[in-house]
């Protein structure tokens, strides 16, 4: 037997001196983890360890600009359980029986809730207010109600595209509903528990209550009559002309606040499931769209700004004019004569706006495309707003420069282009457009007040009156006659822009139609556009599918409003003659114009073709001697090659006149009561096959 | 040469005692949430447990009791049944296959874990026969080599089933042993550098073992997978601060912490009973280490020596390791806690280890 020799004995106390080490390391360690950072690691264990039960917040109301509702949140209660203390008072039979008669549910399963090794139940979710109150009144131990609550908009369709939508888990997804939600949805609460790895609960569980922070109110500038009118005059166009789409916007120029705004397809935000998705698109604010004619105060406003133009400035109109080789023709390749500024404006002659922006100059005509705001967003408190597409200043050419002028090349908004109306309208201060008026706290208080964000002046007062008194023209004589309100001065500018092909090019048969204006003239309270995304039938020009709707929403809003009438001086109404517009629709262009001019009126033509479809203003109207009557032709061919026919407008014929009307046409009438027509069905603009009958209601004179 | 018969090591039987109950106490309230739910018996693994520790304070006792230099011959024989069942545990139908690993052998009543037998065999029989040839190990080829082919057979036979940990362990043990028992450092090192390299080799063609390294360096980057265990044990020991929540009041062993009651018994210790009862644990660790190395130091013979300084050795450099997997300071390699981790076997075959130690206690004598 060997005893155990030195060299061996050396390496056993070196191995135990390595392992001293190794255990005072560890001590080291686990005093590391445990007492230094041991705060922190049971912190983030616990949140391993806790599931939440969310307390949802309720959201605020939104209100129109006079304090009406137009979302709301109703509450509902949910009825919930504490097992602990329903075992703690040795009630869990008598709370069963109870609760199994107030809430109509079997009174076994809610012993078995009751009853359950956890620290919170849910027994009923969303009950009535009948129920909650009864529970209230019963009181029984740990039993508890929970306010839940679900967004409604007790108005349906109105202002939908404005206020958006909510979703299921009560967060705002559209609208302003969406734009502010984090001012709307307040901040949740939630109970939390903690829960085994299985999500089941561990006996005795750390709670934590977190109550729920109710969303803030916010009243908008919606003026809900206003909004209600417009809609109105919105829905009779999409069921008269059944468009692909429309929008119309309603705005203070001096405030830069939105009175209306709606879009057409509409939804119902209580139930938008049920709608398409594309009807949630909300065209004033999402689609650019290439304006037309109504650019044409842009070019207007800054070629009077610049001196580049004087009122005074003759123009005259060829019919076309060539541009870098190339040729653009007026509206119908028609010569406009000689006229005045006024006249290039009240004619839209392109022409004029050409040579008005070629004088003008690129550099020029894109400080006033940027000073009006159009290629940037106008910063409205709506989701998803699109900026435009504008030509690049450093790409553009003469040839852009000139359709610019006359509204092509660019595609701007709805909104965008009524901002830019405003600016004309309130003496050339660019206001941001705005929706947001006020923020009210949950407990009634006024957190905030949106006052009017001047963004810039771009105009001169003197320029933008006077751009204003030429507008009014328009209406006056000119392409927006359709648009004139009895007793109010309005200005305004019609649009009607052929569609862009998406390949490309311009497509034959789709126009947008638009009316943009506003009313006083001399103090303009509201700007309103329409805007019309291709219309069905003939015509399809701004001042005969748009004007009317404008008309219609600014003469009730103004009336609700309470604008004061302009009184016409009795000199100026005695000292003109007046004839009554003679009826020339149906007949050969040549014979109208001569039936016309026989009586002393004016002419003007729009479109091709050779017979009368339309005329502005309608037969028998008094208008003054010497003025305009606008009259629509439509092309022989496409009435008749396609074997389809455009119904015209029966109203107020005598029966003998609609049958020959409608033989004319190759049409059949099937008349009903006497006197003069007052209805007809399809409604006039309907295309419809030739040899169709037509029924016509006709009502004797009172 | 008769040796004069003292009393055994009172301390280092006491330590073991002391561990082995804190060993019942923590798998009962480590696994009751989870035996309740599987097996509807909250004391199922601590019965069993309870069972083996008596078994094991038996063969503790009756070794305690014997004279170690009589049990030489016993090594040999002991190692060659351990091989044949490592053997026998790889064959079909005589091997429990478990989570994707065959490491035990059906007894009906219970399981036998033949590396757990291997483990004690190996350290006796490389303490009797390195005794025997003392400065032969010197010379690399004929001292050496035949323990390093034994070892390297041994660690096969039990990668193959396969079981990482334990062939570490072995690994380690006797690698130390043959350190402590004379071989040349020179050797040694080169081995150390040759065995890195074999780690290495394992790591690299079992991809697992790869996807567990790198887990390790960062597992708050594998939170949900790889470093989920090494999360969760943090959590424990975090939970715990100075003085834990409480003999029972454990939050994580309710199913986030896998192996709770076995290799990842310690964070659940940690998190009940605090830095106070972590630091008690390592004491007794550290008190059996020392009494241990001490029997070593005292032995009257080599034979002794080695012995005692092997189990030791064997014991802590296991505990240590556990200790550093679950802190987050090495890699997952799946080792139990000696005596206080569930594991019938491990359990009974080191408290016979700690026979053999207190055996050899009662021959010391001071020089
Ligand atoms: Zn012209």
């Amino acid at each position: 037997m060997k005893t155990t020799g030195l060299e061996i004995r050396k390496r056993i106390a070196t191995l135990f001196f390595i392992f001293v080490v190794v255990i005072c390391l560890l001590a080291g360690r686990f005093f590391w983890l445990q007492v230094v950072r041991g705060d922190e690691l049971a912190e983030r264990a616990l949140d391993n360890r806790m599931r939440d039960i969310t307390l949802k917040a309720k959201r605020g109301t939104i209100y129109d600009r006079n304090g009406r509702e137009l979302a709301i949140s109703v509450s509902t209660d949910s009825v919930y359980a504490v097992p602990a203390q329903i075992r703690k008072a040795k009630k869990e039979r008598e709370v069963a029986q109870k609760l199994a008669e107030v809430l109509q549910m079997d009174e076994k399963e809610i012993y078995d809730r009751i009853t359950r090794q956890v620290s919170f139940v849910w027994i009923k979710r969303q009950v009535d207010l009948e129920t909650s109150r009864k529970l209230r009144e019963l009181d029984l131990e740990g039993i508890g109600l929970l306010e839940e609550s679900r967004r409604f908009y007790p108005k349906g369709t109105l202002a939908s595209h404005v206020l958006g939508i909510s979703g299921i888990d009560n967060t705002g997804l559209d609208g302003v509903d969406l734009y502010y939600d984090q001012l709307i949805g307040g901040t949740d609460g939630k109970i939390v528990i903690e829960h085994d790895a299985f999500g089941r609960e561990i006996p005795e569980a750390t709670h934590r209550y977190i109550p729920p922070i109710d969303g803030s109110s916010v009243v908008l500038t919606i003026d809900e009559t206003i909004q209600y009118i417009l809609e109105r005059e919105l829905d009779k166009v999409m069921e008269q002309r059944q468009p692909k789409a429309a929008c119309g916007i309603v705005m203070d120029p001096k405030t830069g606040e939105i009175l209306a705004l709606a879009s057409r397809p509409n939804f119902d935000p209580n139930r938008y499931n049920d709608y398409p998705a594309d009807n949630r698109r909300n065209f004033a604010v999402h689609n650019a769209y290439e304006p037309g004619s109504t650019m044409k105060i842009v070019t207007a406003a800054a070629a009077m700004e610049e001196d580049t133009v004087k009122v005074s400035d003759r123009f005259h109109c060829p019919g076309s004019i060539k541009v870098s080789n190339r040729s653009i023709s007026c509206a119908g390749g028609t010569s406009h004569g000689s006229m005045d500024f006024a006249g290039v404006v009240e004619n839209s002659c392109n022409v004029g706006f050409i040579n008005i922006g070629l004088k003008l100059g690129l550099e020029k005509y894109y400080r006033y495309l940027n000073a009006f705001g159009f290629g940037q967003k106008t910063g409205i408190d709506l989701p998803g707003e699109a900026k435009g597409i504008i030509v690049p200043q450093s790409r553009a050419t003469q040839i852009d420069l000139a359709t610019m002028s006359f509204g092509q090349a660019n595609a701007v908004t709805p909104i965008q282009l009524i901002a830019a109306a405003s600016t004309i309208a309130n003496g050339g201060t660019y206001m941001k457009p705005h929706l947001l008026k006020q923020v009210i706290a949950p407990d009634g208080k006024i957190k905030e007040t949106i006052t009017p964000t001047k963004v810039r002046q771009v105009l001169s007062k003197e320029t933008a009156k006077e751009l204003c008194l030429i507008l009014e023209g328009v209406v006056k004589n000119g392409s927006g006659r359709n648009a004139q309100i009895e007793g109010y001065r309005v200005a305004g500018k019609t649009g009607t822009a052929q569609k862009i092909a998406p390949g490309g090019g311009y497509m034959a048969n789709e126009y947008v139609a638009s009316f943009l204006g506003f009313a006083p003239a001399d103090d303009p309270r509201l700007v309103c556009l329409i805007v019309i995304d291709a219309p069905k039938g003939y015509p399809y020009y701004g001042g005969w599918v748009a004007a009317p709707v404008f008309r219609e929403v600014m003469a009730d809003s103004l009336r609700y409003l309470g604008v004061p009438r302009t009184e016409i001086s009795k000199e100026e109404s005695n000292q003109k003659k007046t004839v009554a517009v003679p009826d020339v629709i149906n007949l050969p262009l040549d014979e109208a114009v001569q039936t016309l001019r026989k009586v002393g009126l004016k002419v003007e033509v729009q479109g091709d073709g050779n017979l009368v479809w339309g005329q502005v203003p309608k037969a028998n109207t008094r208008v003054e001697q010497n003025s305009r009557v606008i009259v629509y032709l439509s092309p022989v061919e496409e009435q008749q090659g396609s074997g389809q026919v455009t119904l015209p407008d029966l109203e107020g014929k005598s029966m003998k006149e609609v049958a020959r009307i409608l033989s004319q046409l190759g049409l059949h009438l099937s008349p009903d009561g006497h006197g003069l027509a007052y209805k007809q069905s399809p409604a006039a603009g309907t295309r419809v096959p030739v040899g169709s009958t037509i029924k016509v209601s006709f009502q004797p004179l009172e | 040469m008769r040796l004069k018969q003292g009393p055994p090591d009172l301390m280092l039987f006491l330590v073991v005692v002391l561990l082995v109950c804190i060993g019942l106490i923590m798998i009962f309230s480590a696994s009751a949430v989870t035996s309740d739910v599987k097996y509807q018996d909250a004391f199922f693994f601590v019965k069993r447990q309870l069972i083996w520790a008596v078994f094991g304070l038996t063969a503790m006792l009756v070794l305690m009791k014997m004279n170690y230099q009589k049990l030489r011959e016993l090594g040999v024989a002991g190692l060659i049944l351990a091989l044949i069942c490592l053997v026998a545990v790889l064959l079909p139908g005589i091997g429990m296959d478990v989570k994707g690993a065959v490491r035990q052998i059906d007894l009906g009543f219970t399981s036998f874990t033949p590396s757990e037998l291997t483990k004690l065999c190996l350290v006796f029989f490389f303490a009797s026969s390195l005794s025997l040839n003392y400065g032969k190990i010197k010379s690399f080829v004929q001292g050496l080599l035949p323990y390093l082919v034994l070892i390297g057979v041994v660690c096969g036979l039990i990668m193959l089933q396969p079981d990482l940990g334990t062939a570490l362990i072995i690994a380690v043990t006797a690698y130390l042993m043959l350190v402590m028992a004379g071989a040349r450092i020179s050797h040694m090192l080169i081995l150390a550098l040759l065995g890195v390299g074999l780690v290495c080799l394992a790591i690299y063609l079992e991809p697992y073992r790869m996807v567990r390294f790198i887990a390790f360096l960062d597992p708050w980057k594998y939170a949900s997978d790889e470093g989920f265990q090494t999360i969760q044990s943090l959590y424990a020991i975090g939970s715990g601060g100075l003085f834990g929540m409480g003999l029972g009041q454990s939050r994580q062993k309710f199913f986030y912490l896998p192996e709770q009651h076995t290799d990842f018994i310690f964070a659940i210790l940690g998190e009940e009973l605090g830095y106070l009862g972590v630091f008690v644990v390592l004491t007794l660790l550290f008190i059996f280490a020392w009494r241990g190395f001490q029997i070593a130091l005292k032995a009257p013979d080599i034979f002794g020596s080695l012995l005692a300084a092997g189990i030791t050795t064997m014991i802590t450099a296991q505990a240590s390791i556990n200790l550093g997997v679950v802190s987050g300071s090495l890699p997952v390699t799946g080792i139990p806690l000696p005596f206080i981790s569930y594991g019938g076997s491990s359990l009974m075959f080191t408290m016979a280890g700690v026979g053999l130690l207190l055996s050899v206690s009662r021959y010391t004598h001071d020089r």
